[in-house]
């Protein structure tokens, strides 16, 4: 089977998935008591003919079944529907996403520069003291919630005044020349590239080495060892490439969370990513805003994972072929 | 025997520790000294400045400012929290911070002077309302030029009125407050600069309604020819910021969408100072935009914002660092919002025939007794003090206590009496058992539940005070805090309440803004919401009598007249207690020691004179 007709039969497997997706969050969020015209109805000099156009705008009066198909039918012709400020899904989302992809990429590529030699290091020196130490910092990693390390950072950076406190641009922005730009860009990404990296180096660099431990374990490394040679071909030509292939399952999972999984660091550091966005939403149950960010999250999800296999097929000749 | 020893020992140390723990607990309820001081902070200058003058030079009218004379340039950093503006489009705003906004950019005809209330002239020169009080004659500044160089003239005015609110573009609630039984004000264009307004009757709102931002006829006809969508989106967030022609002392720069709103001077504005210096003085006016108050304050601390609205529990601890940080704490006095605790008086039933309220409960709710019982019972001096640390007053009145209209007599109110509280009870047949729990005549045990949003702490310990105080008079209260959107639901649509601590917020200069939750069928009538017609059977005599003094009160115009009608509805709040008001909050604000002609009012605000502010 060629590659090509393996992208298309994985894409028409996604649809239903992607119907499925959708239909229970909609009603997941039709069902919580939240009232996007709350905070209207509670406002004195609002009237009742204001909150009916509102309704009517949003189509709060149909029953939920139509809201659902009049919602996927624009859905499907590109329009996101219109948030409950009235301005379109599309324009708020697309604010935020370069800014949020900006942090992710960031922080994926570092971890992974970081995470994977490290990993490997700490496998080649497995039970050492070094790779006891490494094995210590990473549960401190993984054992800190993201939002009370970002809180501390915050604090920090508050006393020192070294870094600003949230953001991604100074207020004088507009007027920088374009080095000046990419130098606060920069400093502003700092803390919370640092949040998200350290969070998920650690994960990283555990996976890695417990991956390259198995495979140290296994027959044919002790045959390349016993033929002889080198102790550097064998990590790097042998054991590595059969290690990595895990790594590459983790990456696609990586790419669909780089929407939406930075949330709470986002919103601690007032970073105007997409996180923020949508949490403020669901708070609001701007229906719209909520499941365009759905959807975008599970296409993304889908995505990944093909990419994800796709790279299997390159890295790996044993994947493939006709049982895929 | 050793072992006991060594656990007796453990025992004592850890009971050492605790001591200290709770010690270290209390030391904010010890401050008597610093909450003291947050409630007498300097208050603001309350003398009112001399009248606004006019002066003709170059063709123009200009409005000369009162402060003292300044210097230009630097810039005045302040924040809003929460998701930032909606729309720049002042017409079509819903919330305070994007009409705040818009309004910055686009003037209105009048305003009101942040020191004494009144209405003041913006861009209309003089404004001369006829001994009939029907006829409003509106004389425009002469020169005037929207930020594209057309002249500001009549015709924008009367675009304005009849093409955009009149006609419900945009925003609807301002044409919906216009209504005067049904009908509502005329316009008409005199000459290039005067147009007269003419109400169907007297209306004393309308005045403080011609602060309306005035709108560019050249460029907004256009979009009001396509209709009601296209001017939705018009000038809304992504609007190029070029793309605003504006009449306002600042006008938009920059936005950045979770960042920050940044204005920039408007060199050509119809205000200068003193010497004849053209204003405003500042280059630049930043909004950052956050997402919360913990945000705001490491924001002010790490001087990135100017100004910063003071919460109580950080009074004191900020009041310390005044030096230190170079900043001066305000007080604005009690900001405009009410926090009442309000029980479901609805007595009818539901389509299916069944009580929205339980009826023995409708008879409880319903007793006035009942009612001001509850009101002695409850301890706001108490709540004050350790739920706002003291940076708040208590509240009796409907009218905020910043209100221009404040009935004195009423915002007196009473201390908290137990006995008092216990005697209407037995009044009203209420007896108690041997336990101490109160029962009614028909032998049922007094218990409720009482809901507030969740998620709001200050409420939540409000409900938790008041369920203890009203457990001394024998009442079982299950205080219950929910979501604050179904709360809503259940107040506004599906009834099925018995109490509830909720807060509105009103006018200080207009109490006619409170219609909605005071005449019988308001939208916002919360203790006895009626939908239909046939709910209005029952609408109690003092309910009846509000609903004529809302009539009276908004058909004169003179001041000291309608401060008797609005008065009255006062006095009748505070003896039937629909809504038995707690407290408000005081605002604390802290700005920067370094602007000149900052002159903060509890009526304005901070940058009520935005245009005379300048950078020492």
């Amino acid at each position: 089977m060629s590659i090509l007709s393996y992208i298309l039969k994985r894409t028409l497997q996604a649809i239903p998935l992607l119907i499925m997706v959708s239909i229970i969050s909609f009603v997941i969020i039709k069902l919580s008591p939240v009232d996007p015209l709350a905070e209207l109805r509670m406002n004195p000099s609002i009237t009742a003919q204001t909150l009916e156009a509102e309704k009517q705008r949003l189509g709060l009066d149909l029953p939920v079944y139509q809201q659902y198909f009049k919602w996927a039918w624009s859905f499907l012709h590109g329009d996101l529907g219109i948030s409950t400020s009235g301005e379109p899904v599309i324009n708020r989302m697309m604010e935020r996403v370069p800014n949020t992809l900006l942090l992710a990429f960031t922080t994926i590529f570092m971890s992974w520069m970081v995470g994977i030699p490290l990993g490997i290091y700490a496998a080649m020196n497995w039970r050492k003291p070094i790779d006891r130490f490494m094995t210590l910092l990473s549960s401190l990693g993984m054992a800190i919630p993201s939002f009370f390390f970002a809180l501390l950072l915050l604090v920090f950076a508050v006393k020192t005044g070294w870094f600003p406190s949230g953001g991604l641009t100074s207020s004088n922005f507009s007027e920088m020349n374009w080095f000046m730009k990419i130098v606060d860009i920069i400093h502003h990404l700092i803390l919370p590239t640092f949040v998200l990296f350290t969070i998920s180096l650690a994960g990283l660099q555990r996976q890695m080495r417990g991956n390259l431990l198995d495979v140290l374990e296994s027959d044919y490394i002790k045959m390349a060892r016993a033929k002889g040679l080198s102790e550097n071909k064998v990590i790097y030509k042998h054991a590595l490439r059969n290690a990595i292939n895990p790594m590459v399952t983790l990456l696609g999972f990586e790419f669909a969370s780089l929407l939406s999984g930075a949330a709470l660091t986002e919103y601690v550091f007032q970073y105007p990513g997409l996180g923020r966005l949508v949490l403020e939403a669901v708070m609001k149950s701007d229906i719209n805003l909520v499941m365009a960010s759905l959807m975008v999250g599970s296409i993304m999800l889908v995505m990944g994972n093909l990419i994800a296999d796709i790279v299997l097929r390159i890295v790996d000749p044993r994947i493939g072929g006709d049982n895929a | 025997m050793r072992k006991y020893l060594k656990i007796i020992f453990l025992i004592i140390i850890l009971l050492f520790i605790l001591r200290a723990c709770i010690s270290v607990d209390r030391v904010p309820g010890e401050k008597t000294a610093d909450r003291a001081l947050t409630s007498s902070l300097i208050s603001y200058r309350g003398e009112s400045l001399p009248p606004f003058k006019t002066v003709f030079k170059n063709g123009r009218d200009f409005l000369v400012a009162r402060g003292e004379v300044g210097k230009y340039g630097g810039e005045l950093k302040t924040s809003t929290i929460g998701e930032g503006p909606k729309t720049f489009n002042p017409w079509n705003a819903k919330d305070s911070t994007s009409s705040d906004m818009g309004s910055l950019m686009f003037d209105g005809l009048v305003s009101t002077d942040a020191y004494s209330g009144e209405v003041i002239p913006k861009m209309a020169k003089e404004i001369i309302i006829n001994p009939n009080q029907l006829e409003y004659t509106v004389v425009l500044r002469r020169g005037m030029k929207w930020s594209d160089g057309v002249e500001i003239t009549a015709d924008d005015v009367i675009f304005t009125w009849k093409d955009i609110i009149f006609a419900g573009y945009g925003n609807t609630s301002m044409r919906d407050n216009l209504f005067i039984e049904g009908k509502l004000p005329s316009v008409e264009k005199i000459d290039k600069y005067t147009v007269k307004f003419r109400t169907p009757k007297p209306f004393a709102p309308f005045l403080r309604q011609l602060s309306a931002s005035i709108a560019p006829k050249h460029i907004l006809e256009p979009v009001v020819k396509k209709g009601k969508d296209a001017f939705f989106s018009f000038w809304d967030t992504s609007a190029e910021p070029e793309s605003f022609v504006t009449s306002g002392a600042f006008r938009l720069k920059e936005y950045i969408p979770a960042q920050r709103v940044i204005f920039e001077r408007n060199s050509d504005y119809y205000m200068m100072d003193k010497d004849g210096n053209k204003l405003p003085y500042l280059d630049k006016y930043i909004v950052y935009i956050v997402g919360d108050l913990n945000n705001e304050l490491l924001k002010f601390e790490s001087k990135e914002i100017d100004v910063l609205n003071v919460r109580g529990n950080s009074v004191a601890r900020f009041k310390q660092m005044e030096k230190k940080g170079n900043y001066t704490i305000y007080n604005l006095g009690a900001n405009t919002g009410t926090i009442f605790v309000v029980f479901n008086l609805n007595q009818r039933k539901d389509k299916n025939g069944k009580y929205y309220v339980p009826s023995h409960k409708q008879e409880w709710f319903n007793d006035l007794n009942f009612r001001t019982a509850v009101d002695y019972a409850i301890d706001r001096e108490t709540i004050v003090s350790n739920i706002l640390y003291g940076v708040g007053a208590e509240a009796f009145g409907a009218e905020g206590l910043s209100s221009i209209y404040l009935n004195e007599e009423v915002a007196k109110g009473h201390k908290r009496d137990i006995e008092k509280a216990k005697e209407y009870l037995l009044k009203s047949g209420f007896y108690y058992d041997k336990d101490g729990y109160l029962f009614d005549k028909h032998g049922r045990r007094v218990e409720f539940n009482l809901l507030t949003n969740a998620g709001n702490t200050e409420r939540e310990s409000i409900g938790v005070m008041i369920k203890q105080d009203l457990t001394d008079i024998g009442m079982k209260v299950n205080f219950r805090p929910i979501e604050y959107n179904s709360l809503i639901g259940k107040l506004t649509d599906s009834y099925d309440w018995d109490a509830c601590i909720m807060g509105l917020t009103g006018s200080p200069l207009e109490p006619h803004s409170g219609r909605n939750v005071w005449a019988s069928d308001g939208t916002l009538h919360l203790f006895n919401m009626r939908k239909s017609k046939e709910d209005m059977a029952d609408v109690a005599p003092w309910e009846k009598e509000m609903d004529k003094i809302f009539d009276l009160g908004a058909g004169v115009i003179d001041f000291k007249s309608r401060k008797k009608y609005y008065d009255r509805y006062q006095a009748i709040i505070y003896e039937q207690k629909p809504l038995i008001y707690l407290y408000s909050p005081l605002i604390i604000i802290a700005v920067r020691n370094k602007f000149g002609n900052l002159h903060p009012t509890p009526l304005g605000g901070i940058v009520h004179n935005l245009e005379e502010i300048y950078v020492k």
